[in-house]
């Protein structure tokens, strides 16, 4: 909303500066965006918020100036005007639903010289950046501007029957409106129609064919108060704006209505000469008041400070409400019409809270009574979220909305359909993500063309899944490594390429860390590899097959990635710690060293291992690994490290080589491994 | 035997000793059981009897002396090693450790306000990103036909009903406020949607935070109170703090709230528009209406509610000028915090 220092200045004495007044109007809530000088002006652009349709207008900021700076607010009174509620110039008028369209005023001038508008007219419009039509459109507006009342004027001669009804458009009508766009209307749009057609929409935009034009001597000037609902939904439908419906959809008052009309028609006789002649009306514009009893105590215990009553009443009156003292202090207030958002004593409160200032109310600290903490979940996602950056990895966050291209990319399967978006803005919103991966893996190539040649990264958040009746959250955590990891070493530097052992690692640390007490990785028939926690698939591992890596561009690079579902995971974490002795005796510690074939699962080795050396082996655990030179191919040198220990005394040597014997030839009849 | 010769002697030795073994073999020689000093001792009831107490003494002081010499001797040694040690590796080649790792810039953010809203008293609460119509908009008092609602421009979801990606993170008011009982003390932070074109400043996804506090005696001077602490714990104390009235559908009365340009301490720049001030957030007294749709009782609480946008404050904050950036990942970005 624009308006200028001078326009302001018909309704008010205003003593205060342009800059000081955009200061005071800035923190009473009108907040002035832009200031700028022109010529002998200056224009104020204020966003106004949704609540204050008595805003939208000179004459409702000249009332906030005089509440916030002082002086008195000095309202146009319209001239009595001679208009005939009968005889042949008054035009039939039928309005279809009173809930559409709460009231409506035509008001008939004949004889009208259209033509340019004097200069003082042009020049404040063009401020406030309205372009100049003609002198009857343009009063239109200026009425607008300055009482925020929007007007419509039709060329009566244009009008068929002549006659005007107020009603819905019928399916399929068509309007060529001023913009010189044709508009396909329906039911739920409201218009203005004469015998025949629609001649405008009903507040919105009027139609080419009844406008104002030069040669247009009699003129039907419309005032009335559509219903703000539908004439939102209709400018939605139709695509259109204007400043018009900008204020019919945040409500016009209605008796505003009864007299803008009337000084509209004031101006039009004067700047235009005519005849006032037929006037037709539906509906009243008079309200009934409503009263708000405000007690003083309640706004003490809402702002906290202390206001006097006197100050409060003051400053009410200032903002152009009736008050009156009532028994026990208690204000009787009158609200007007133009105040539709005042309807609980709350808002009084914030009323006299603006004008009094914020800045004057004091500060003081609560008493907050602090609730019953639990380690609740995201204390649990914090210590993950460390844990996973203290091995080195980084967090990432994307978008939960991805493009359905992107999963058929990556290839990621998911159980379940996906969650699709009503109204996206473009292909990469059209789905609610079902897995953190295709993300993970846009993200990596993101980065490998920025040159990075290793990429470790996790990030963790909701994946949505499509159930009958609802959409189903679920925490996740995914993990995602690439490249070469190159790090210093004391022989030098080390290349190491990122394999799923790698992401393996991550996991076994993250687990162990969280006191996870039975967790498995076990291989599935689609390669993927299966997490277990708690002897329950809680996520899987997986190396992104070539065609997938193609589609996303990563060349001559793996990646290996993760997704773990965190509900589970925090079912399977050992919150109590619980200390275990030290071992008092000595263990003892044996190395196989062997050669194996290399299809044969380590883990079931290691499983044998401990079966048959129990109870006196307490743990088995690969020491070294070497494929190369000395082995045949097809084979791979293993070191098993295997610990002999006895809580009660030391163990000898003689109660653990027999056991340690028997543990080597089980591998070898087993396993058909070959001691190196 | 000159006792002063043999000093002289060991002295001379142990000058030319360089490694821990040559000191040992000197000390063998001279202090032990079968050494030198051993073997002069052991000549003592030799001698005749008036000669034996000096002789004792001066043999007793050589022993001290030499143990003395090869004490210091073993010292110096033990520093030339370290020196010799120092002289092998160069301190100026890189630290043999693994590379850290990174927290998003946004969860440094939320970490930050959730441990200062914690040391007041609240607890944190999250809330789930797909919500009801009624949650989003109803029960917080926005109508669904009102331009009001222009401000919330939403994600819904085909196939559900009435189903859509919250637009910000005061449903999690509604939900906290159904579900337990005042005194309440919550912070929530959250993911939100709002279908915008992506630029410099928008997306159409970013971070919320939101904190209510409502019991008996919640005053509008108490929420002024909780953000100036908040504000100065996060941009330090020399920043300025202002209220502004401002229209919200959930609070009344309601206020933005800006703090001085942290960029030129309030005398206006390009960052704040020549204003001096930085708008960060939203707040108000809670509506009474909000209190109906929950089901508490208005005569007996009150409340305050406020909500920010965590990447504007991590903007402001670290100086990133392209909201886009949080996002893309790159991690020379997310290397620097």
């Amino acid at each position: 909303m624009k308006i200028t220092y001078n326009w302001l200045k018909d309704f008010i004495d205003l003593k205060v500066p342009p800059f000081e007044l955009a200061e005071k109007l800035t923190m009473a809530g009108l907040e002035v965006v832009s200031l700028k000088e022109s010529g002998e002006d200056f224009i104020f652009e204020i966003e106004i918020t949704s609540n204050r349709p008595d805003w939208l207008s000179i004459e409702g900021i000249a009332r906030e100036v005089s509440a916030i700076c002082g002086g008195t607010l000095k309202t146009k009174t319209p001239k009595e005007l001679k208009f005939k509620n009968k005889g042949i110039l008054s035009v039939p008028l039928l309005v279809s639903n009173k809930k559409d369209c709460p009231f409506y005023s035509g008001r008939v001038i004949c004889g009208v010289k259209v033509g340019p508008s004097p200069g003082w007219l042009k020049k404040r419009l063009e401020l406030l950046g309205c372009r100049s039509v003609n002198n009857i459109v343009d009063i239109t507006n200026y009425i607008l501007f300055e009482l925020g009342q929007p007007l419509h004027a039709f060329d009566l001669d244009k009008i068929e029957g002549p006659q005007i009804c107020v009603r819905r458009a019928m399916a399929n009508e068509k309007i060529i409106t001023i913009d010189g766009k044709e508009q396909l209307l329906d039911p739920e749009i409201l218009v203005i129609a004469d015998k025949n057609k629609p001649v405008a929409i009903a507040g919105i935009m009027g139609g080419r064919e009844a406008e104002v034009a030069i040669g247009t001597r009699n003129i039907l000037l419309e005032s009335a108060v559509f219903n703000p609902v539908l004439l939102r939904r209709g400018r939605q439908k139709l695509g259109l704006q204007s400043e018009s419906v900008y204020r019919f959809e945040r409500g016009v008052s209605l008796s505003g209505a009864a007299r803008a009309s009337f000084i509209a028609s004031d101006l039009i006789l004067s700047l235009a000469s005519g005849n006032p002649c037929g006037y037709k009306s539906l509906g009243s514009f008079k309200t009934a008041d409503r009263l708000i009893n405000l007690d003083p105590a309640y706004v003490k215990r809402v702002l906290g400070g202390a206001i006097p009553a006197v100050k409060m009443k003051q400053i009410l009156n200032k903002l152009g409400l009736v008050v009156k003292v009532k028994a026990k202090q208690i204000l009787s207030v009158k609200v007007p019409d133009f105040r539709q958002d005042l309807k609980l004593p709350v808002d009084l409160v914030e009323e006299i809270a603006r004008i009094y200032g914020y800045e004057k109310i004091a500060q003081s600290t609560p008493a907050v009574v602090p609730q019953e903490k639990l380690l609740s979940k995201r204390d649990i996602t914090c210590a993950i979220k460390n844990l996973l950056s203290g091995l080195g990895l980084h967090e990432v966050i994307t978008y939960s909305l991805i493009d359905r291209a992107l999963l058929a990319k990556t290839g990621i399967k998911t159980d379940s359909e996906v969650v699709e978006i009503l109204n996206p803005l473009s292909c990469e919103q059209e789905v609610l993500r079902p897995s953190l991966l295709p993300s993970l893996i846009r993200c990596v190539a993101f980065n490998l063309n920025q040159q990075i040649d290793y990429v470790n990264i996790f990030e963790i958040a909701n994946v949505f899944l499509a159930r009958p009746h609802s959409v189903e959250e679920e925490p996740v955590l995914a993990i995602a490594l690439c490249g070469v990891h190159s790090f210093l070493s004391k022989q030098g530097l080390v290349k190491d390429d990122i394999n799923i052992l790698h992401l393996k690692g991550i996991l076994e640390a993250l687990f162990n860390k969280l006191k996870v007490k039975d967790f498995n990785f076990i291989p599935q028939d689609d390669g993927k590899i299966s997490i277990l926690l708690g002897q329950k698939q809680a996520g899987f591992m997986l190396e992104l097959s070539r065609q997938a890596l193609d589609s996303v561009d990563i060349k001559n690079r793996q990646v290996v990635l993760a997704e773990v579902n965190l509900k589970q995971l925090f079912g399977c974490i050992g919150f109590e710690k619980k200390f275990a002795s030290l071992p008092k005796y000595p263990a003892i510690t044996r190395d196989i060293s062997f050669v194996i074939k290399q299809d044969i699962a380590v883990r079931d080795l290691l499983i044998a291992i401990e079966e048959k050396g129990a109870p006196l082996l307490r743990s088995a655990r690969i020491a070294d690994y070497y494929q190369g030179k000395q082995i045949p191919a097809g084979f791979i040198g293993l070191t098993v490290s295997c610990v002999y220990r006895l809580d009660e005394r030391t163990l000898t040597e003689e109660e653990v080589n027999p056991l340690h014997n028997t543990v080597c030839s089980l591998l070898e009849e087993r396993f058909g491994i070959k001691l190196r | 035997m000159d006792i002063n010769l043999i000093q002289e002697k060991i002295e001379n030795e142990l000058a030319g000793v360089i490694s821990p073994q040559a000191l040992e073999e000197v000390r063998v020689k001279y202090l032990g059981r079968k050494g030198l000093i051993a073997e002069l001792t052991g000549s003592i009831p030799m001698l005749p009897i008036d000669k034996r107490g000096g002789f004792g003494k001066e043999v007793n002081a050589l022993k001290i002396k030499v143990l003395n010499l090869i004490e210091e001797k073993e010292r110096s040694l033990k520093n030339q090693d370290s020196a010799a040690k120092k002289n092998n590796i160069d301190i100026g080649m890189p630290g043999i450790a693994q590379g850290p790792g990174s927290l998003h810039p946004i969860t440094h953010i939320i970490d930050e306000i959730c441990t200062i809203f914690n040391r007041m008293g609240f607890s944190v609460l999250e809330g789930p990103e797909v919500e009801t119509e009624y949650n989003n908009f109803t029960g917080l008092n926005i109508p669904l036909d009102h331009p009001s609602r222009d401000a919330f421009d939403t994600f819904y979801l085909k196939k559900y009903a009435k189903s859509l990606l919250r637009s910000h993170t005061s449903p999690v008011q509604v939900r906290a406020m159904k579900t337990a009982k005042p005194p309440l003390a919550i912070i929530v932070p959250g993911r939100v949607y709002r279908p915008d074109a992506v630029d410099a400043s928008h997306l159409f996804m970013f971070h919320q935070i939101e904190g209510i506090l409502v019991d008996r005696n919640i005053k509008f001077s108490d929420l002024k109170g909780t953000l100036e602490m908040f504000t100065k714990n996060v941009f330090g104390k020399d920043i300025k703090m202002r209220f502004r009235p401002h229209f919200f559908p959930f609070t009344e009365p309601s206020a933005e709230v800006d703090i001085s340009c942290i960029i030129c301490c309030g005398k206006g720049c390009s960052v704040c528009g020549r204003k001096g001030w930085l708008e960060i957030l939203g707040a108000g007294m809670i509506h009474p209406n909000v209190f109906k749709h929950v089901g508490y009782d208005a005569k007996k609480y009150t409340g305050f509610a406020f909500g920010m946008g965590i990447e504007r404050i991590a903007m402001l904050k670290y100086g990133i000028n392209d909201i886009r950036l949080f996002f893309e990942n790159d991690l020379r970005f997310l290397k620097q915090f």
